[in-house]
């Protein structure tokens, strides 16, 4: 039981850091990725890479793989955030479609659909973390800082200009913002945070290959968001938790058929965003109706 | 000769990405919905049809009933999803989101009750005829390109002439425009919502007994009709068809150059190729921001 509970919370907290930086462009820029599990992904792979032929350091894979997140999502952000944000979503669904394509086929890098396995535990500063209860430390503590870092740049100007290209691009355009250079930074932060969990996903399961980083995940992430709530600090992670409950709340019905509690699972969020969109936009923890805090 | 051979296969696909694709295009154009379950319908239409047609009833009523499916999801998804949703002054991602989600109820439902895996529509039509040496063509190939004919010639008449036509490109125009001058623009999006998904249907029954249908297939749906619409130009439906069918060629002749799992490849490059160096598509107005 403790096993049990100790590993979901270290899920719990990796997926949160999906949801956070997910929220920090979606909630607050209003840039609506399907892209999000590729910087996962990325992230994930590029740790991996740099642990098992350089250095298991988290001081020489966290800064690969975020470099990493980083180069690429500047790829896409450059031409596609200068557009409407209709061509943010078909640009990064085709990006998400593509990447899995990349993850399965350069099988020197990514171990094809087979994946990699053997991948080294977490060394923070000499100190190999690998059991679940030091390496729940490790994750909280990510999750923390990383919403801190969102934290103080929601709070900031560069928060203010973002939250004026969410409600008015026009009105912050107007105002002598440089919208399109705003919104690929905030994209490009939130691609290098989302590399982290890639790395610390990587290195709990010491096993990764495709699956975890398809547009599943990516709808998953996105599901969390709204459902939690867009644009609430807490929000993105009562919907991580709430989501990752979910399946084991589903076994526990009998009459549920528990072959498909994949599928019951992904059709109950898949109801909540539509009927979340209809009577409360601002997820669980927003306020009710979106008109009101457009007011703020 | 193989690339003839693969130019027709991409005439093909490419027709049936055409109409799929000018059905999302015609909706997003005139309503400004985003309708991301643009990929559902297509599911639900490929799958009604695939099941009627399994359970003996005949090609005929396996039509009829994909095309009622495909109308009633469109209508019922217009009346209880976006129409609620616009009441109180829906963003474009507030709809988004909502679709999305139905997309991906629906996607799961068939899922549960058809399988996960690929199932194919049997029928003589996809067999090859040999029509030179070493060119072989499925009358389905044909059959393709006759049906896109025929509906967008039917598109494009309705559309020229009828009244209702000429209200739906109002309502691209200017929405408060058409509720001044006496339309009801609720109506009208039913229309444009019918007849979006009346132009998934062909291309989900053939698709089913080309390629196979997977209850997944629904994004790559999406992933086309996106890569479409702004390819061919936010709002018009003529470059909308174009795009449709030049991706279909695309992803077709690619297959000269490189191997059948970087098709989709193919289809990004195009577009974002377009969004750098033409935003406002092939035959859009330059509204791109």
């Amino acid at each position: 039981m403790e096993a049990y509970l100790l590993n979901l919370v270290i899920l719990i907290s990796i997926y949160s850091i999906l949801g956070v930086t997910l929220n920090f462009i979606m909630g607050y820029a209003g840039i609506y990725s399907l892209a999000h599990a590729v910087f996962f992904g990325v992230g994930a792979y590029a740790g991996t890479f740099m642990a098992m032929h350089v250095n298991a350091s988290i001081f020489v894979t966290l800064p690969v793989a975020m470099a990493a997140g980083a180069i690429l999502s500047l790829i896409l952000a450059l031409p596609a955030l200068r557009v409407r944000g209709e061509y943010f979503v078909a640009a990064s669904l085709g990006l998400q479609v593509l990447a899995v394509t990349i993850f399965s086929e350069w099988k020197s890098v990514t171990g094809g659909i087979g994946g990699l396995i053997g991948i080294p535990p977490l060394d923070v500063a000499g100190f190999e973390v690998f059991k679940p209860s030091q390496f729940i430390f490790v994750t909280v503590g990510a999750l923390i800082i990383i919403l801190f870092i969102i934290n103080r740049l929601v709070h900031s100007s560069f928060g203010r200009s973002l939250r004026a290209i969410r409600d008015s691009e026009s009105a912050a355009a107007a105002f002598g913002k440089n919208v399109p250079l705003i919104k690929t930074i905030s994209v490009v932060i939130s691609s290098a945070l989302t590399a982290v969990a890639g790395v610390l996903y990587a290195s709990y399961l010491s096993f990764i290959n495709v699956e975890s980083f398809k547009l599943d995940t990516s709808v998953l992430i996105m599901a969390m968001v709204i459902i939690g709530g867009t644009g609430t600090q807490a929000g993105p992670i009562v919907g991580a938790a709430l989501l990752l409950l979910l399946p084991s709340l589903i076994s526990y019905l009998d009459f549920l058929p528990q072959t498909e509690i994949g599928s019951i699972q992904q059709i109950i969020y898949g109801l909540g965003m539509a009927l979340l969109m209809i009577y409360r936009p601002g997820g669980i923890v927003g306020r009710k109706k979106q008109s009101e805090t457009g007011k703020e | 000769m193989l690339a003839l051979q693969l130019t027709i296969a991409g005439l093909q696909t490419g027709a049936l990405y055409a109409l799929t694709a000018v059905g999302f295009s015609l909706i997003f154009g005139s309503t400004r919905i985003f309708h991301f379950a643009h990929g559902a319908t297509f599911i639900i239409a490929a799958y009604l049809f695939y099941f009627v047609n399994v359970s003996g009833y005949g090609v005929i009523m396996g039509v009829v009933a994909a095309t009622a499916g495909a109308i009633i999801f469109g209508l019922l998804l217009n009346r209880f999803v976006y129409v609620p949703i616009q009441r109180d002054e829906g963003s474009f991602f507030t709809v988004f989101v909502a679709s999305f989600g139905i997309g991906i109820v629906i996607e799961n439902v068939v899922g549960m009750i058809f399988g996960r895996g690929f199932v194919t529509v049997q029928t003589p039509l996809s067999f090859s005829v040999e029509l030179m040496d070493g060119l072989y063509v499925s009358p389905l190939a044909w059959i393709s390109m006759l049906c896109a004919a025929i509906f967008f010639g039917i598109l494009w008449c309705f559309l020229k002439y009828s009244q209702m036509g000429k209200a739906l490109r109002a309502l691209s125009d200017n929405p408060e425009l058409v509720r001044v001058f006496g339309l009801n623009p609720r109506f009208i999006s039913a229309c444009a919502f019918t007849i979006g998904s009346i132009l998934v249907v062909p291309a989900a029954i053939i698709s089913g007994a080309t390629s196979g249908l997977n209850p997944s297939m629904g994004h790559h749906v999406m992933l086309i009709s996106l890569a479409a619409t702004i390819v061919g130009g936010i709002g018009s439906v003529a470059g909308t068809l174009l795009a449709g069918l030049a991706l279909g060629l695309a992803e077709s002749l690619a297959l000269l150059y490189v191997d059948s799992q970087w098709t989709e490849a193919v289809t990004f490059a195009i577009l974002f190729l377009f969004i750098i160096v033409r935003p406002s598509g092939l035959l859009g107005r330059s509204a791109a921001h």
